[in-house]
Parts: structure tokens; C-alpha cells; sequence
């Protein structure tokens, strides 16, 4: 371990290659990662916000809360089922926002929410009427408390009156505020998916206690099979593309990890047919070929560990340099670098295990001899 | 081991390639197949039919800006549908008013509707003869597709293409609630003499409301579009950077380990020149073994579909990635080329023949 880590220490360009492949690597796998959580994140966040536990859509709606349709007969069936306290509605309408400052043509797109149960980090009494909570990453469009804006093609005004984080939804910045606000915007400019008196979207359900698959599983035995209830995961999953985005994602970041195994593989097959003399005087002197593998397991673990570092470091001053809602959808948290530091590591150990077999083969006597492996 | 790397890689390039190019596709192929040459949404619509919402004032306002020849309403919404009675699943509708401002260019089977109730649908997912009813609605006309359209999905769903009466009873149907249903665009096509960017021009002047685009503006400048180019841009640029390091140490590698025989090759006269013109030709086989094996695994995952994805084999893609992919390997051949020509023939007769 004290011979490897001086080699380290003493010839740290022979190890530059290796090291800089096994960063852009990194880089990669932090740059997929990182990808794959930024749209999640950015279709998810409304879902994820929610106090309550199970989403109710309409059956028909294929659990698409665009679609989806709850009638008052509804509502009324699946507050007698889970407690008419548990029950609170839900809406939503994809709308261009104008911001003051912004150019003519130079809208926001914004989902508008409308609730009766707070989201997570909003106070639990709804926002008047044409009030509404903006989304953290619309700051970065130039919105700001107290600011008014306005909302689709009949310009329906809302004042902005605090902000929430990590609530973006398909891809788009939301506001939050009061069903009436969510009925009047919706009317007002999309007349063919006007909602009703009472209608709404979808139902948000606490379960107070209760197992939130057999709720839901009530739920939709309540009505009649004019329901169906979804924990917030299967929601989740549900929208579009969210469950291919991560099993694609997953599956490339595998084969990057494979890439890595086959990079370390090859570096220290070279290390060591490098040092096929070296090692032969070193057994020749009475070391185990153990100790000298270990040097190659430590010397793989501090160039992946560099390497990772300079990944880590990329992938921050991407996050950094890549606004929030921007155009590329990046988001690199302490969970994902973690994540493929641990990947790299792996893929770095594996790969220098097929030295293993080089290093048992090399003859003490080739130190004499000076034949060959 | 390189032969497997370098077939690895480019099948993971080639798939990633064909994910982001079915994508796009998924996403917009309506767009592209629709007839019309200029699409104009409203401003609030950012680009996208289900968010335009073209109101009877805007409407007039375009069909009567100079150069429009014609013009029809487009609609574009998704709906829970059974196909052929069978389990429900989302259906996209793209309702036109007019079939050469609206409808589906070209068919790949089958004919275009000629009565209420008659469907083109995307190829991939309907046939000829389906019956599609909406889910819930039995007010709702049910669709007979009678024709057939390739890249002609939306929002990547199956896709019919359908009379904007039948669209309207649809959308009625599906949300009885709905007071108007408003076209989500209006495809125009110019006036001979006006050419589509000119009438885009035209049409965006005569009103800050109106977002004119040519059908390939649109199809491009869909949101989402570009955040998918981008992203798989730079997944690209990664990867094009891990193909030439690996080819260059692997190639090293061979070097060292044929450092006597090299060195013995240069003591018996043997020209540096030759044995790197060698190290190249052993690069070049082994590079074009990998690129042939990297295309022989991509050839049947190519005919695949993934999710509702239909991937293709696009010759011109794996050309491209094979020939930079070699050239790459080629120039990080030359690192290990170097090395020979820096070897020494007097080694040989003092016992060394180390690189």
C-alpha cells in the first residue's frame, strides 16, 4: 500500500489518462443523473407537494388530471368513504403568464393550481380570490411577491403573494391558489375545458392512518367504479413518460457504469504489464501477491475518487450555470453525486479485480530470469 | 476487448440517437404530417396546440391578412378512448376543418374521410377498419379509421386525424361543461406569389396575438423539443469524448506489450514508418470490427418499440457516428504510434526493449 501510494505521490502523470477518462465518466454519469432527476423533478413537484396521500381522478381520465372530471355525486360518494374532512379538491389549467417587463410575445408558461388542501410549505388558509403562491423557479422569469400578473389570452389578473419550492408540474413553473380562482381562469380562457359548478379535476385524500391502498381501493368501491384512487407514487408514475424517462435513463447510466468497469480494466492491465519486472523483485523479496494487489485496488480507489471529485465539481458548476426552468432540465442534489461517486467506485474496483489474474502469474523468477508475463 | 468497447459504445450513441429522434417524432410528428404550410397559434399557446386557444377575433384577424389563401381551424385534444372495444387508452384527436389546411399529407394506407366518423390513423398504432369510441361518452361519434398516416403521432399517443365536426362532438361529449370549442389553431396556406415566411411575417404584424409559424417552425419550436436536442446533445459530446481515450489506451497497451518484438523489428532493419503504418491498419480492423459489431447488435433493437417509441434504423445516423467513431480511434491510435517511432533499435543488442 506505501509502494502504491508513493508511485501515486512521486509519478502522478502516469496516471493522468486514466483519471481524466475516468472523469469525463463521472461527468457523465452525473450529467445523466442529473437530467433524469431535473425532469422528474420538473413534472413531479405539484404531486409530490401534496399533504394528502391518494389522488382521486375520474376512471375515465386514465389518471390524466387534464382529463379527469369529478362531479359533485362524486365527491360526495368519496367524502362517505374516507370522511368528508379528508376530501379536498383539486384543478389545474396550463396558461401563458404575462410578467410585467417582459416583452409582448414574451409569456410564462404557468400550470395554475387550484386547492382546498395547503401544499407543503403554504399556509392552510386558502388565498382569496385571483391570489395566488408562484413556484421558486418562476423568480428566475422576474416574478415577484406583490407583483400582478396576468394569465392566458382574457389577461385573468393574479397578485403573486409568496413563494413555494420544487412544485414545478410538466415541465412548467405553478401557481397555487384558491378553486374559484382555478374555475375563473379556466372559463375565462379555455371555454372547452370549462369546469362546472362543483366539478373538479381530481380530489386530494388524507388517510388518517388508514392503509392508503385499502382507502383507495374503498374509494373506488364507494363510487362505483366512477373513481379511480391512486397513492401519490402510483400518481406519480402515472403521468406521461415519467416511468419510461427512468427506466431509459437508468438503463444508459448502467451501460456508462460498464464503460467505466471496461476504462479501470484496461488502465491496470497496462499498469501491470508495465510492472511485470517490478512485481516479479517484490515477490522475488517475499511479498504476497495479495499486498500487491491491494497497492492496485488502492491506487484505483484514489484515481476513481479523484476522478469523482472532478466529476462532483462539474456537476456543480452545472447546476449552478444552468437556470432553474431553463431550457435544460438539471438538477444535481447530494443523493445523485453520492449516488455516482458510489457508481464510479464500484465500476473502478471491478475493473482493476481483472489484474488479479496478471498479478498471481507473475513469476519471482522472471526477477532473475527476466522472462516475461 | 476493444472490439466489445468500441461495438458498446456506438450501439449505446445509435440507441440514444434513435430514443431522442422517435421522441421528437412522438412529440410533433402531427405537426409535420398536417397540410397545411403555416400554422398560427395564439401567443398564449407558447407554441403548443393543447395550450392555443384561437379566439373568433383573432381568427378574422388572420384569415384576413393579405397573401392567406386558405385557411381552416385545426383542434387538438386528448380524449380516453377504447379501441375495437377493448381496454381504455389515450387517444390524441387532430380535428381539421379543411383537408388541405389541416388534414394529414400524405397516407400510407387506406384512403382520406370522406363521411362523419371517418379516421386517418398514425400507422404505428391503428389498421385499417379500427373502431375507436370514447370512453364514457356515449353521445360521442365513434371513429372507423380508414386510412392510415406514418409520423403522425402527437404528444406521443395514438393519433387520429379527424373532421372538426366530429372533434367538436367529441370534446363536448368528453366535458359536457364546455361552453365553445375553440380552435387550437388555424393551419393557412398562402396565396400563390406569397411564400410561408412571408405570410408568417404578415400574420405575426397583423396582430400581437397571433404566433404564425411554417409547419417545420412549429414542429422545431415545440416546448420540449429543443430541452430534449440539448440534453441528448450533451450526453453526445460525452461520449464522443470516451471513444478516443479508450481506443488510445487500449492501443498503448498493445504497444507495450509488443514493446520486444517492436524493438527486434527495428534492429533488423525494419522502417518506423512500416510499423506504424501497421499499428494503424491493426487500429483501423479493429476499430471497423467494433463498428460492424456495433451495428449488427443496433440492426434488430432497431425494429424495437420502447414505451410507445417506435425506434429506426437510420443509415445515415450510423454512418455518421462509424466515421467520426473511427477517426476518433484513428487520431488516438497515433499517441501509441508515437511510441514506436520512439523506440530505440540499439535496445535490442543491450538486452532492454522497453517503450
Amino acid at each position: 500500500m506505501r509502494l502504491a501510494l508513493r508511485e501515486l505521490h512521486r509519478r502522478p502523470s502516469r496516471f493522468l489518462v486514466a483519471t481524466a477518462i475516468l472523469a469525463l465518466i463521472s461527468m457523465l454519469l452525473i450529467v445523466l443523473g442529473g437530467l433524469l432527476d431535473g425532469l422528474t423533478a420538473s413534472s413531479t413537484g405539484a404531486l409530490r407537494a401534496q399533504r394528502g396521500q391518494l389522488i382521486v381522478y375520474s376512471s375515465d381520465a386514465e389518471n390524466s388530471l387534464v382529463r379527469s372530471r369529478i362531479t359533485p355525486d362524486v365527491r360526495r360518494e368519496v367524502q362517505r368513504a374516507a370522511g368528508a374532512r379528508n376530501v379536498s379538491g383539486l384543478g389545474s389549467v396550463q396558461v401563458g403568464a404575462r410578467v410585467p417587463g417582459h416583452g409582448l410575445r414574451d409569456l410564462v408558461p404557468v400550470v395554475l393550481f387550484g386547492y382546498q388542501l395547503a401544499p407543503r410549505q403554504l399556509p392552510d388558509v386558502v388565498p382569496a380570490r385571483n391570489e395566488v403562491f408562484a413556484d421558486s423557479s418562476l423568480e428566475a422569469q422576474g416574478v415577484r411577491t406583490g407583483m400582478t400578473i396576468t394569465l392566458g389570452p382574457a389577461r385573468s389578473p393574479v397578485r403573486v403573494i409568496g413563494f413555494l419550492d420544487d412544485s414545478r408540474y410538466s415541465g412548467q413553473g405553478t401557481l397555487w391558489g384558491s378553486l374559484d380562482t382555478w374555475r375563473a381562469v379556466i372559463g375565462a380562457n379555455r371555454p372547452s375545458e370549462r369546469a362546472g359548478v362543483g366539478v373538479q379535476q381530481a380530489l386530494v385524500v388524507q388517510t388518517s392512518g388508514r392503509s392508503a391502498s385499502a382507502q383507495a381501493a374503498a374509494i373506488d368501491r364507494a363510487t362505483g367504479g366512477a373513481t379511480k384512487a391512486l397513492t401519490i407514487d402510483q400518481a406519480i408514475q402515472a403521468l406521461p413518460g415519467v416511468s419510461a424517462q427512468q427506466t431509459t435513463f437508468n438503463q444508459i447510466i448502467g451501460v456508462t457504469v460498464s464503460i467505466g468497469v471496461l476504462v479501470v480494466a484496461l488502465f491496470f492491465a497496462l499498469i501491470t504489464v508495465e510492472r511485470v519486472g517490478l512485481y516479479g523483485v517484490l515477490k522475488a523479496i517475499g511479498a504476497s501477491s495479495w499486498t500487491l494487489f491491494v497497492g492496485v485496488v488502492f491506487q484505483a480507489l484514489v484515481v476513481a475518487l479523484i476522478a469523482s471529485a472532478i466529476g462532483v465539481v462539474a456537476g456543480i458548476a452545472l447546476d449552478i450555470a444552468i437556470p432553474p426552468g431553463g431550457s435544460i432540465p438539471f438538477s444535481a442534489g447530494a443523493g445523485r453525486l453520492i449516488t455516482s461517486t458510489i457508481y464510479l467506485v464500484i465500476a473502478a474496483l471491478i475493473g482493476c479485480a481483472f489484474s488479479l489474474r496478471r498479478v498471481l502469474r507473475v513469476d519471482p523468477a522472471s526477477a532473475i530470469g527476466g522472462s516475461d508475463v | 476487448m476493444l472490439v466489445v468497447a468500441i461495438a458498446l459504445l456506438l450501439f449505446l450513441i445509435l440507441v440514444q440517437q434513435a430514443l431522442r429522434d422517435g421522441l421528437i417524432d412522438a412529440f410533433t410528428g402531427a405537426i409535420n404530417r398536417q397540410s397545411a404550410p403555416v400554422l398560427v397559434y395564439s401567443v398564449d399557446g407558447q407554441r403548443t396546440l393543447q395550450g392555443s386557444v384561437i379566439t373568433p377575433s383573432l381568427q378574422g384577424t388572420i384569415q384576413s391578412t393579405k397573401g392567406v389563401g386558405e385557411s381552416g381551424r385545426i383542434g387538438q385534444s386528448t380524449f380516453t378512448a377504447r379501441i375495437n372495444g377493448a381496454a381504455k387508452a389515450s387517444v390524441a384527436l387532430f380535428g381539421y376543418e379543411t383537408a388541405s389546411v389541416g388534414g394529414p399529407d400524405r397516407l400510407t394506407a387506406g384512403r382520406m374521410p370522406r363521411a362523419p366518423g371517418e379516421a386517418v390513423g398514425s400507422d404505428g398504432e391503428f389498421a385499417l377498419g379500427d373502431t375507436v369510441r370514447l370512453a364514457g361518452a356515449r353521445s360521442a361519434p365513434v371513429l372507423r379509421v380508414v386510412g392510415l398516416a406514418a409520423n403522425a403521432e402527437i404528444q406521443v399517443l395514438p393519433t387520429l386525424f379527424v373532421s372538426w365536426s366530429d372533434y367538436s362532438s367529441w370534446v363536448r361529449a368528453a366535458n359536457p361543461d364546455a361552453s365553445v370549442v375553440l380552435a387550437s389553431a388555424i393551419g393557412v396556406r398562402p396565396s400563390p406569389g406569397t411564400t410561408p415566411q412571408a405570410l408568417v411575417q404578415r400574420i405575426n404584424a397583423a396582430s400581437p396575438e397571433a404566433d404564425a409559424l411554417t409547419r417545420a417552425d412549429a414542429a422545431q419550436k415545440t416546448p420540449g423539443v429543443s430541452s430534449v436536442r440539448s440534453s441528448f446533445e450533451v450526453i453526445f459530446l460525452l461520449f464522443a469524448g470516451v471513444v478516443p481515450l479508450v481506443a488510445g489506451l487500449f492501443f498503448l497497451i498493445i504497444t507495450l506489450q509488443k514493446a520486444r518484438a517492436l524493438t527486434l523489428l527495428r534492429a533488423i532493419g525494419a522502417p518506423a514508418g512500416g510499423l506504424v503504418r501497421s499499428l494503424l491498419i491493426q487500429a483501423l480492423m479493429v476499430l471497423g470490427a467494433g463498428i460492424v459489431l456495433g451495428t449488427l447488435i443496433w440492426l434488430p433493437v432497431s425494429q424495437a418499440t420502447v414505451g410507445q417509441l417506435s425506434l429506426t434504423f437510420d443509415a445515415g445516423a450510423v454512418l455518421f457516428w462509424a466515421v467520426l467513431l473511427l477517426a476518433l480511434g484513428l487520431a488516438s491510435a497515433l499517441v501509441a504510434a508515437r511510441r514506436v517511432l520512439a523506440i530505440d533499435p540499439v535496445e535490442a543488442t543491450t538486452g532492454g526493449g522497453g517503450l
